[in-house]
């Protein structure tokens, strides 16, 4: 009996080690409860949905051997301190073997110096503010645009309109991301050689605008540039029909993408312009998904709600790890942090590839809501459709 | 000027709402003395039964109200007589601990049942308004502010004119009196606790109406209640719509002057010097 216990024991053990040298574990913590889940779920859902696919087609070849890939989330509540925690005890305790990134920016901010520190490559797909990737880190890599140049695209379109708008006010939210964008978007409207009328930060989940609406009706820009949550976007979009505040245009940051905006607003999320790094199309090839429009469908049936470019973002992630780890043939950090620094494939997001500070380069295509539909309406090539200019006054719709 | 006049009567009309998010959380504290940090939740809550009933049954936001404040009372009924009378009387850290808990299961309830999506109770006037004197008035937003107004005088008269409201008051003035008169401690406190959150279950219907609704609203309605009701004193509705038109127009003022930023240091600030220099609220007596 003993021993036969004894053989059960060592039987186990060895299974135990053999399971734990095959995989690959990557590591996240993610806000799927608190003030963010409702973003936070898109990288949750996510990271499954890739790492599973992945494993369905053959796993991970590391020099001759197949890893399958696991993944450890961790639920951070929507606290950013807990967030730091979490990635500490990732590498720790749970010692998982590379890191994916938390949505927004204020999260990556932290939560990169922890991948920084552990020198364990961090990839992530939430977080664009400039202030993650100009500190000289080595080891955080992002797969969002560069938060100052959101507003590139929209500033180009604004060029090609008529009557072509002469005045821009610009309200941020006082965050990373937000101030980030801010900075970046008052050089483009100098260098456009539009006039800035309003230039105001507010607090993060302010829910009243109505001062700053009737600021804005008395200084009467022709655009309102908005950085914010999606949350700050309802809210202004509400208020502004309410107060009868009737630019020519408004462009949000976020918000506009997602299905969630039109269902809110219902007939009001119409003519407001937004953006998105990722524009779903059979063009965009990926290895596992086939592409981005089998992507978007895929997912759909799988989670019950239509994916945006977050989604397309952190698989985009999982990809470059497996990629690098492939290129390598290692699970040595460091190494495979400098085979993250040199890929380049193309993916159901895009073209993956890191500039020297670990940022990806990817242009912003400016949308609108037409009819209840996200059209996509202007890209660096050029005007993809005709946009809906001047958005008609509240009261004649 | 136009400016200025546009940004007070903002401030009025958000003051309203303000008021009536606070007058459930001022008389839950004023009579049981319990600062419920479930506040918000409940006004969370009473959002959400707007919401259905409005996107599923297609009732009109304002005969929601009534409902929503219905559901809402039973609510607070059951959590007052299943848990919170447990403690009734007990030290105050006791209370907040257990609405705390109580704020978070109700938050996370939520969550699971209505996801984290972000709603908004949208009829086809929500975004109507119309123009006095050259200031915008949007009709929601003064509609919300009568309602507010007439339930406050409503709780008023009750509290001063009704057996119960008599009950509720003597429970709050002297415990040992009122049982000596025949009053069942137990049951007023949870028809207080229950009113109070039909109160918060009104301000959420409406809140709906003027502004985007999800499961962490809470916290932060529960915040500005709290400071509500400190500026405008526990002991009559009167000082909390006082306090809430009070607060709205300083935010307002604040967001115009200094900056939008510094909204929550006015109005938090302001609480300071309340509680030093007006420790029972603006209109409170002063001694």
């Amino acid at each position: 009996m003993k021993r036969a216990l004894g053989f059960m024991a060592v039987t186990l053990a060895m299974c135990v080690s053999a399971l734990a040298q095959d995989t690959i574990t990557l590591g996240a913590s993610v806000q799927e409860t608190g003030a963010l889940a409702n973003t936070g779920r898109y990288y949750r859902d996510s990271y499954n949905f890739a790492v599973e696919r992945i494993n369905e087609r053959g796993g991970v070849k590391v020099g001759g051997k197949t890893y399958t890939l696991g993944l450890k989330i961790l639920d951070n509540q929507s606290d950013s301190n807990l967030s730091v925690r979490q990635y500490v005890q990732l590498l720790t305790q749970d010692k998982v073997n590379f890191l994916l990134g938390p949505f927004a920016s204020d999260f990556a901010l932290a939560d990169s110096s922890v991948a920084e520190k552990y020198q364990v490559p961090m990839i992530q797909g939430g977080g664009a503010s400039d202030q993650i990737f100009n500190r000289g880190y080595k080891y955080i890599f992002g797969t969002l645009p560069v938060a100052s140049k959101y507003f590139e695209s929209t500033i180009a379109m604004m060029g090609k309109l008529k009557p072509a708008p002469k005045s821009v006010a610009l309200l941020y939210a006082d965050d990373a991301f937000d101030v980030s964008v801010a900075n970046g978007t008052r050089e483009l409207i100098q260098k456009a050689g539009l006039k800035l009328v309003l230039d105001q930060r507010y607090s993060s989940n302010t829910s009243d605008f109505s001062t700053l609406i009737s600021q804005l009706k008395s200084g009467n820009p022709d655009v309102i540039l908005v950085s914010g949550h999606e949350t700050e976007a309802l809210n202004f979009v509400r208020q502004a029909k309410s107060l009868n505040l009737n630019p020519l245009m408004y462009s949000f940051t976020v918000g506009v993408p997602t299905a969630d905006f039109r269902k809110a607003l219902g007939k009001d999320s119409n003519y407001a312009f937004g953006m998105t790094p990722w524009v779903i199309s059979s063009a965009n090839k990926d290895a596992y998904f086939g592409n981005a429009e089998d992507f978007a469908k895929a997912y759909k049936a799988r989670f019950g709600y239509d994916p945006d470019y977050h989604s397309a973002s952190a698989v985009a992630d999982v990809e470059a790890f497996v990629k690098a780890i492939e290129v390598a043939g290692t699970l040595e950090p460091t190494k495979v942090r400098d085979a993250i620094s040199q890929v380049n494939f193309p993916s159901l997001y895009g073209t993956i590839a890191f500039n020297a500070s670990g940022q990806i380069s990817l242009p912003q295509t400016v949308i609108q809501v037409q009819n209840d539909q996200v059209k996509a309406i202007y890209s660096q090539s050029g005007m993809l459709a005709a946009p809906q200019y001047p958005m008609p006054h509240w009261d004649k719709r | 000027m136009q400016l200025l006049a546009q940004v007070l009567v903002n401030g009025v009309l958000l003051g309203g709402l303000y008021a009536l998010m606070a007058l459930g959380l001022a008389l839950v504290w004023g009579v049981l003395n319990i600062v419920n940090l479930a506040h918000g939740a409940l006004i969370m809550l009473g959002a959400y039964v707007g919401y259905y009933l409005f996107t599923l049954l297609d009732v009109d936001p304002f005969i929601a109200l009534p409902i929503a404040m219905v559901v809402l009372f039973c609510v607070g009924y059951l959590l007052q007589a299943g848990i919170l009378n447990l403690i009734a009387r007990a030290a105050m850290f006791n209370t907040l601990l257990i609405t705390f808990g109580i704020d978070v299961v109700l938050t996370q309830l939520a969550q699971m049942l209505f996801s984290a999506d972000y709603r908004t109770i949208n009829p086809g006037y929500a975004g109507a308004n119309f123009m006095l004197f050259g200031i915008t008035l949007p009709w929601v937003r003064v509609l919300a502010f009568a309602v507010a107004l007439l339930l406050t005088l409503a709780m008023w008269l009750f509290l001063l004119h009704t057996r119960l409201g008599r009950g509720i008051r003597a429970t709050a003035q002297n415990l040992g009196a009122a049982r000596l008169y025949g009053v069942s401690p137990k049951r007023i406190y949870a028809l207080t606790f229950g009113i109070g959150a039909a109160l918060a279950g009104g301000a959420g219907d409406l809140y709906g109406v003027v502004s985007q609704i999800n499961p962490y609203i809470g916290a932060t309605l529960t915040a500005k209640s709290f400071a509500i009701a400190i500026i405008g004193g526990l002991e009559s509705p009167l000082g909390v719509v006082v306090g809430g038109i009070f607060l709205g127009i300083v935010e307002s003022l604040t967001a115009l002057y200094i900056g939008p930023t510094f909204v929550d240091v006015a109005s938090f600030g302001i609480l300071v010097l309340v509680l030093i220099f007006r420790p029972n609220g603006l209109l409170g007596s002063t001694t």
